[in-house]
């Protein structure tokens, strides 16, 4: 309900800060404009009001702070003015002030604690690592309050008694009681918000903070009376406190539910808004492209092939795999295709990391590819597969092949780009004529074991790793009889004879 | 293939251009083969009219895209599911031959797993897509290079990984490997064939024997795959 009211207090506060700032009659020595008046997650001690209003008043924290308890200690003011900054400050996640993002953001439940513990100012943590993780996960700020209400009971009392006022303990310590367990009971209000992403709400704290409230409650109200009556104020107290629940349970529900509606809709809202940028920014600009092309089919195949390879990586999210072979493969297989307007149908299995000698071999692969969308004529397929000890890529397409004698061009591209560039990092490269085409083989020897990061599942050493040493030499001895087979059958040209 | 014979279809795709593209580029590619006519007995655009469609005309071959509305909203699965049982008028079980824009092996394995015997992509041409046809319908199975990438990856074959024994159902033989490796490359079964010296039957054999493995092997990536979209 709090969050309801919430956002009303903080945009009036808002709205002054930039009235300060923003005025049409701005004074000189306030050329920058103010900071908003927020709390951040980041410095805080308490619930960083203090932080947030040094902030936005450009002073130093600790000066603010300072101020605030010496204001709290003759009559509570300074605690008058941080309850209720509080209450009316909004929260931000980050010291950006970025445009509110609706979105659930773990990564900010995430590092909100470790941050709160990291920059507490002047705050020292007590050298027990349990009590530390304790503090770590955001208790910090609940038992600093605790302390401070304590210590500001005591002052006050004190200074009640000093100052000939009547001083009654039986008072005292039920608004006390009362007060740290309204704490307890606010203190997770302040984590969760109202999509409740950011923090589940400890149930113990509200169940304690209850509790103490009760208790404050019946010692207040017991106060005069014997103990016999204690049992029947209990009752009436919990009584009254059960019925308020059941009374206001419906509309909390009510307007829980409806908080929860709206801002599903706002997310939903912007995921939509999201797509719709990133659909008209590609798709309906390359539609209006092909309408306007349409007479040309192959820039209209080359247009729809370069769009769809754009929407699926958008769709797949081919992002993760940045910095990889196969993204690399990925990427250079596009260039050709929207050089060319010719499809290449990539196979890669298994992944790395990339480092210079696989850029090499994405090189080799793309001139590969290149050369076979120029000369031979399509399916193009690259198969690329990674393996324990090489990287083997396999590049085929359907044409007739080229005649080397009859491109003399191409005769210095291939031995260079791609022979020789293979060589140089100690790969091979092979080109064999077939039939039905032509199909260059690179095979780059990798010496560490494929990175472990993409190759977990089968890094791990459960499928009996003897089994599979033990048949891959003769596996690699099968496949070499095959291929010197094959060799033999088909009019296979070796790197000496293209040369 | 050798004897001219027709196959019944039904194509089930929630769009409906590319049902009548297929429509017209199916007949076109059967009435130039000659040897092979098909005739187009029914079309679906959700789970439920597809299952209908299914039952009442018993089909030899159904065309099948991997995303669908309705049913339980596993799209093409949910189809295959429902139709299990259903024979074709020759009496052998319905064959399923998913056909999909997308490249993504969730969308592949889920209908794999489900029931299909291969998969293409849509971007395949007409003459291929005829052969892939009479081949699902004579009980073979259809891999896709892609689809052969993914298996290699998944049976941990691209990493070594071979099976001692051909009945293994977690690893690949050598020699499904090997076809795998060349379906991979872009081989034409028959060029397969031709490479490792085996004839096209046998090809087939390795690719249904494999096809069977990527159906029920438990191996570890493919269920945590698998249990992770709530397939099993």
């Amino acid at each position: 309900m709090v969050a309801l009211t919430l956002p009303v207090g903080e945009d009036g506060t808002v709205q002054t800060a930039y009235e300060n700032g923003q005025g049409p009659v701005r004074p000189a020595w306030r050329a920058t404009q103010r900071p908003p008046l927020v709390r951040h997650r980041q410095g805080k001690v308490v619930a960083g009001v203090a932080a947030g209003l040094a902030d936005h008043l450009g002073v130093p924290v600790s000066a603010v702070r300072i101020a605030l308890v010496l204001t709290s200690i003759p009559f509570g003011a300074g605690l008058a003015v941080y309850v209720f900054l509080w209450a009316t400050m909004r929260e931000i996640g980050d010291v950006v002030p970025v445009a509110p993002a609706p979105v659930a953001d773990p990564a900010g439940a995430a590092t909100s604690p470790g941050s709160s513990a990291g920059g507490g100012h002047g705050h020292h943590h007590i050298d027990l690592a349990s009590l530390r993780t304790w503090l770590r996960s955001g208790n910090q700020a609940v038992l600093i309050t605790l302390l401070g209400v304590a210590a500001l009971a005591l002052a006050g009392a004190l200074w009640l008694g000093s100052a000939g006022f009547d001083v009654h303990a039986e008072v005292i310590l039920p608004v006390v009681a009362i007060v740290i367990g309204a704490i307890f009971f606010w203190s997770q209000l302040d984590d969760t918000d109202a999509i409740g992403a950011r923090r589940p709400v400890r149930w113990i704290w509200l169940v304690v903070g209850l509790g103490l409230t009760i208790l404050g409650l019946v010692g207040l109200l017991v106060r005069g009376t014997d103990l016999t009556a204690l049992w029947q104020v209990g009752g009436a107290v919990l009584a009254a406190l059960v019925g308020v629940a059941v009374l206001s349970a419906p509309w909390i529900l009510r307007l829980w539910s409806n908080l929860r509606l709206e801002q599903a809709a706002r997310i939903r809202a912007t995921e939509r808004a999201d797509i719709a940028a990133h659909l008209h920014d590609s798709v309906l600009q390359t539609l209006a492209l092909i309408q306007r092309q349409s007479s040309d089919a192959a820039t209209v195949a080359r247009l729809a092939r370069a769009q769809e390879r754009q929407l699926r990586s958008y769709l797949y999210d081919e992002d993760a795999r940045a910095g990889t072979l196969g993204a690399a493969l990925t990427a250079a297989m596009g260039e050709v295709e929207d050089l060319h307007g010719v499809p290449v149908q990539l196979v890669v299995t298994g992944d790395r990391q990339i480092d210079e000698h696989l850029d090499a071999l994405v090189k080799a692969v793309r001139e590969a590819a290149w050369n076979a969308v120029r000369h031979g004529s399509p399916p193009v397929s690259a198969y690329v597969e990674v393996g324990p000890d090489a990287v083997e890529a396999f590049v085929r397409d359907h044409g007739a092949g080229f005649d080397l004698d009859d491109v003399p061009d191409d005769r210095a591209g291939v031995r260079e780009s791609i022979i020789g560039r293979m060589e140089r990092h100690g790969g091979t490269a092979r080109i064999r004529h077939r039939a039905d085409g032509t199909e260059i083989e690179l095979r780059l020897p990798v010496r560490q074991p494929a990175d472990p990061e993409p190759a977990d599942p089968k890094a791990a050493p459960a499928k009996s790793p003897d089994a599979a040493t033990a048949q891959t030499p003769t596996q690699n001895q099968t496949q070499n009889q095959t291929q010197n087979q094959t060799q033999n059958q088909t009019q296979t040209q070796t790197q000496e004879q293209a040369s | 293939m050798t004897d001219p014979r027709t196959i019944r279809i039904v194509i089930v795709d929630d769009h409906h251009m590319f049902r009548t593209g297929v429509r017209a580029e199916l007949t076109a590619a059967s009435a130039a083969s000659g040897s092979l006519s098909l005739e187009i007995v029914g079309e679906a655009g959700a789970v439920e009219s597809a299952v209908q469609v299914i039952t009442e005309q018993r089909p030899d071959v159904v065309l099948l895209d991997v995303h669908l509305p309705g049913g339980d909203g596993h799209g093409g699965a949910d189809v295959i599911r429902a139709c299990a049982g259903v024979q074709s008028t020759a009496d052998v079980p319905v064959r399923f031959l998913a056909l999909s824009v997308s490249d993504a092996a969730e969308d592949v394995i889920a209908v794999i797993r489900a029931g299909a015997r291969g998969y293409v992509t849509k971007t395949i041409s007409a003459d291929e897509l005829l052969t892939a046809i009479s081949r699902v319908a004579d009980g073979d199975a259809v891999f896709s290079p892609r689809l052969a990438g993914f298996v290699l990856d998944a049976f941990g074959a691209a990493a070594g990984e071979v099976a001692e024994i051909d009945e293994e159902l977690d690893r690949l033989s050598a020699r499904e490997r090997e076809v795998m490796r060349l379906i991979a490359r872009g081989y034409q079964y028959k060029e397969v064939a031709k490479e490792l010296f085996i004839s096209v039957k046998t090809v087939e054999t390795h690719v249904s024997s494999v096809l069977r493995k990527l159906q029920l092997s438990s191996r570890h990536e493919l269920t945590a795959w698998a249990m992770g979209r709530r397939l099993l």
